[in-house]
């Protein structure tokens, strides 16, 4: 036991946000893999469901002193206290220990959405309407994930289904541990910039702990202590100041 | 103990009450929620064997290898393909769901095929003396344009039209220094991993109006007026002072002489937002020419290819001489307003569009034919903007087209009696005995020479996923890059400037790309306006209210959107084919409320 809680991995991404263009490749990637619909016409952001959500950010100066920024937001895979999985009535939501993954049920949410309330980050999205694609559309969806049914929250879980893939493949080699270029999320392997980068927190020769450490890294809202594993990074002072902010602010349109 | 009704009815509530205390009614309430997961309206994902296949996207110029991951040959999810030395394994959004294109629900599903080919042939033979046939083509350097080229010469009066295109490429592995006068560089301008993985080693000095994507990444962002690159262009050519040019752009002396320092050291380039600007020239006088912009070199065709119509834009045709007018919208690529179009036609002229969208030109055209859409059919894919190095890139089909559809540069063959054949193999034949270049394929990362491969094998990786590249040549300097230029004169008799900030393709997207303009708005939606809070004021518009964009051409309802982020003088919009049509040259407008 004491060996395997010292082998325990905790998976999290390093984002540089210098690198960000906003483009919204991981957004849509994420899409394509996690068998997320298209919403109906009457949605908007508050409706919408990204599980990553790349949010334009900038520093609240006029023209021509404005400057900004994209800020690209997921599930902070909090590692202590996770807010989410605490008030959850139907332990849906659980801390995998093997990974630090904060991983949903579906199955069991009754969509009460007290995690959604509980989330500082507003990573949590509820299913207003049936998943529905476009007829034919359906063929392109990825097998390794369920579409989730009307009235359940979602988030990221950092691909588990590429997760499970990577242990099959490991599994299938005879190997207890999976190949970490095997297993990288949708999103990190979408982003053109290489501004997303993933990998094990806990083992200090990946590129993503080693990038946690640098002077410039930072997370959202740390003083709450939940331990996020999304660390992110920028030169530009004013854009780490944003993390201490309830949410990243941007022009009105942003906000519906 | 007696069995009274009252006795039962209080063992039944104390029984309901302590059930409640138990895990059963929860237990209930979950396994309701399994079932729930089951119901009928939600798809199950397809199962079977998996495995990866190869294309380029036709999407745009860039022409991204692809790596398809297929389950029963269907691709569920596109990505790029890591060792490809110009993509470098990345894709941008539009590429990313690629796949999703045939199932649209606004794609075209049919069209009167046989009603246009009578229709065309029989205006082809009635056309009166100095009546033309024309073919209009979106995205030229493809193996089809070169077919529409043939297909003209060997009709008497065939012109070929395109958009204006580059005839240099840009180096940006060579450059030091990159003075982008508004052009995407970061958002859709060449491939975007060849961009990204120059950037390192470049330095960006963005001029334009308001911030865009690029703008926000860049090194340096010059915040100049409206209308005022040209005075920029001026100051580095030395042809001003930097105190004109600061007064003439409202940009400070030492932001512009720090350009200007930095432009000078050598290894610069300049691109601008339209490849055609004669801000391009200031190329010739900051000594980028064979350094940093190149002459693009071609892929060999064969010699049978070389009798072709050359390449016509449309003002150069003669006034309603055009009797029989083909375009292929069939993939994105450079718009060309009606307006330029519709003098340039006889008062009988047959119009026939393949698309794959009612939009575009499917609203002026009296025949739309149904186009495939990628990734059904084989195409290669031009050069881009950023590609030095000559290349022949095949777009394999990954799915057989679910509607029937007419591909167009074989109905253009067909109508002007071009023998039948493969023009893509033919044209891979003729690469191959030239022995120039490598071959790259993608399963395996291995680049081997082409005088090493079989014609069949190099034809058969090009399809399985590869791609020929040319050898490495000598720089040569492209022409047409005189200076001094003629600036384009500025009318100003609207109030506002309108900036594109948003690149936008036109065409069919992927559904969902929903998650970036309506459940985001991370992109800024095709009817969207962005103005100052002065001018909004001005005009008595308020934040979210709807509005009119009103230009010399025409007039768009739109949601307006007040920012202070943005210059008074300029109203911030999406670009496309849209604002094309609406702005055209004299890209100034003016915003009421509706």
């Amino acid at each position: 036991m004491t060996n395997q809680t010292q082998r325990a991995a905790r998976s999290g991404m390093s984002i540089d946000i210098d690198k960000c263009t906003g483009c919204g490749a991981c957004m849509v990637a994420c899409a394509v893999e996690n068998n997320i619909p298209p919403a109906p016409e009457t949605a908007n952001d508050r409706k919408g469901i990204t599980w990553i959500r790349v949010y334009k950010v900038d520093n609240h100066l006029a023209y021509p002193e404005r400057r900004t920024a994209f800020v690209p937001v997921l599930c902070q895979q909090c590692g202590h206290d996770t807010p989410c999985a605490h008030v959850c009535p139907q332990q849906a939501v659980d801390v995998d220990p093997a990974t630090g993954i904060v991983g949903q049920m579906p199955e069991r949410c009754l969509g009460c959405r007290y995690c959604m309330v509980a989330c500082p980050y507003h990573a949590r999205y509820f299913n207003w309407w049936d998943p529905k694609w476009p007829a034919g559309m359906e063929r392109t969806l990825n097998p390794d994930v369920a579409p989730r049914m009307r009235g359940v929250v979602e988030k990221c879980n950092f691909c588990h289904g590429r997760w499970h893939a990577a242990q099959q493949k490991a599994a299938a080699a005879g190997k207890r541990e999976i190949d970490a270029a095997d297993y990288v999320p949708a999103c990190v392997e979408a982003c053109p910039t290489g501004a997303l980068r993933f990998g094990d927190l806990n083992d200090s020769t990946t590129e993503v702990a080693q990038e946690a450490q640098r002077p410039e890294s930072f997370r959202l809202l740390e003083k709450l202590g939940t331990e996020p594993k999304i660390h992110y990074r920028s030169r530009r002072d004013w854009v780490r100041e944003i993390a201490s902010a309830p949410r990243p602010e941007g022009k009105d349109w942003l906000r519906g | 103990m007696t069995t009274t009704r009252r006795n039962l009815f209080k063992f039944a509530g104390g029984g309901a009450a302590g059930a409640l205390l138990t895990p059963a009614p929860w237990r209930l309430i979950t396994d309701t929620a399994l079932w729930s997961e089951n119901w009928p309206g939600i798809p199950r994902p397809a199962r079977g064997e998996i495995r990866a296949r190869f294309t380029h996207c036709t999407l745009c110029p860039a022409g991204c290898a692809v790596r398809a991951r297929c389950v029963n040959g269907q691709p569920v999810s596109l990505a790029g393909v890591k060792p490809h030395p110009i993509s470098n394994g990345a894709l941008c959004p539009w590429g990313i769901a690629g796949h999703h294109l045939p199932y649209h629900p606004e794609r075209l599903r049919k069209g009167p095929v046989q009603e246009a080919t009578a229709a065309v042939a029989r205006a082809i033979s009635q056309r009166g003396a100095g009546e033309c046939v024309a073919v209009l083509d979106l995205r030229p350097g493809r193996t089809a344009s070169l077919t529409y080229r043939r297909a003209m010469a060997s009709i008497e009066n065939g012109i070929y039209l395109a958009p204006r295109q580059p005839a240099y490429a840009v180096d940006l592995a060579a450059a030091r220094t990159v003075v982008s006068f508004g052009a995407p560089l970061f958002d859709g301008w060449g491939t975007p991993g060849n961009v990204f993985a120059a950037r390192d080693h470049f330095r960006l000095i963005q001029v334009e109006p308001v911030e865009t994507r690029t703008g926000a990444l860049s090194d340096v962002w010059l915040p100049i007026r409206p209308g005022t690159e040209a005075a920029i262009a001026s100051a580095l050519a030395g042809d001003m002072t930097i105190a004109e040019a600061a007064r003439a752009t409202g940009v400070e002396e030492e932001a512009i002489g720090a350009v200007k320092e930095a432009a000078d050291r050598g290894s610069t380039v300049v691109v601008a937002s339209d490849p055609g600007s004669p801000l391009m020239s200031l190329n010739a006088k900051l000594g980028a020419l064979k350094h940093t912009v190149v002459a693009r070199r071609e892929s060999p065709v064969p010699d049978a290819w070389k009798k072709a119509a050359p390449v016509t834009e449309i003002a150069a045709a003669a006034d309603g001489a055009i009797r029989v007018l083909l375009i292929d919208e069939s993939l994105p690529g450079g718009y060309v307003p009606w307006r330029e179009i519709e003098p340039k036609l006889a008062a009988n002229a047959v119009v026939a569009v393949f698309t794959s969208t009612s939009q575009g030109y499917a609203r002026r055209a009296q025949y739309v034919l149904p186009a495939p859409v990628y990734p059904e059919v084989a195409e290669d894919v031009g050069p881009a903007i950023d590609t030095v190095a000559a290349v022949f890139r095949v777009a394999a089909p990954l799915v057989a087209p679910l509607v029937p559809v007419v591909n167009p540069a074989g109905f253009v063959a067909q109508i002007a009696g071009l023998p039948p054949g493969d023009p893509l193999r033919e044209r891979a034949d003729a690469i191959h005995q030239t022995g120039r270049g490598t071959l790259l394929s993608y399963a395996d990362g291995k680049s081997t020479p082409v005088k090493e491969v079989a014609a069949d094998d190099f034809w058969k990786t090009l399809n399985q996923g590869g791609c020929w590249m040319d050898d490495a040549g000598k720089k040569s300097a492209p022409s047409g890059f005189g200076w001094p230029v003629t600036w384009p004169t500025r009318h100003d008799d609207l109030p506002l400037a309108v900036v594109a900030a948003e690149f936008n393709r036109g065409g069919l997207a992927s559904p969902l790309m929903s998650k970036l303009e309506r459940e985001s708005n991370l992109r800024m939606a095709a009817n969207h306006v962005v103005l100052s809070p002065a001018d909004a004021h001005a005009s008595g518009i308020e934040n979210g209210s709807p509005c009119l964009l009103e230009t010399a051409c025409g007039r768009m309802n739109a949601a307006a959107t007040i920012d202070p982020g943005v210059p008074a003088g300029v109203v911030e919009v999406a670009g496309g084919p849209r604002m094309a049509e609406l702005c055209g040259a004299n890209p100034r407008a003016r915003v009421v409320r509706a």
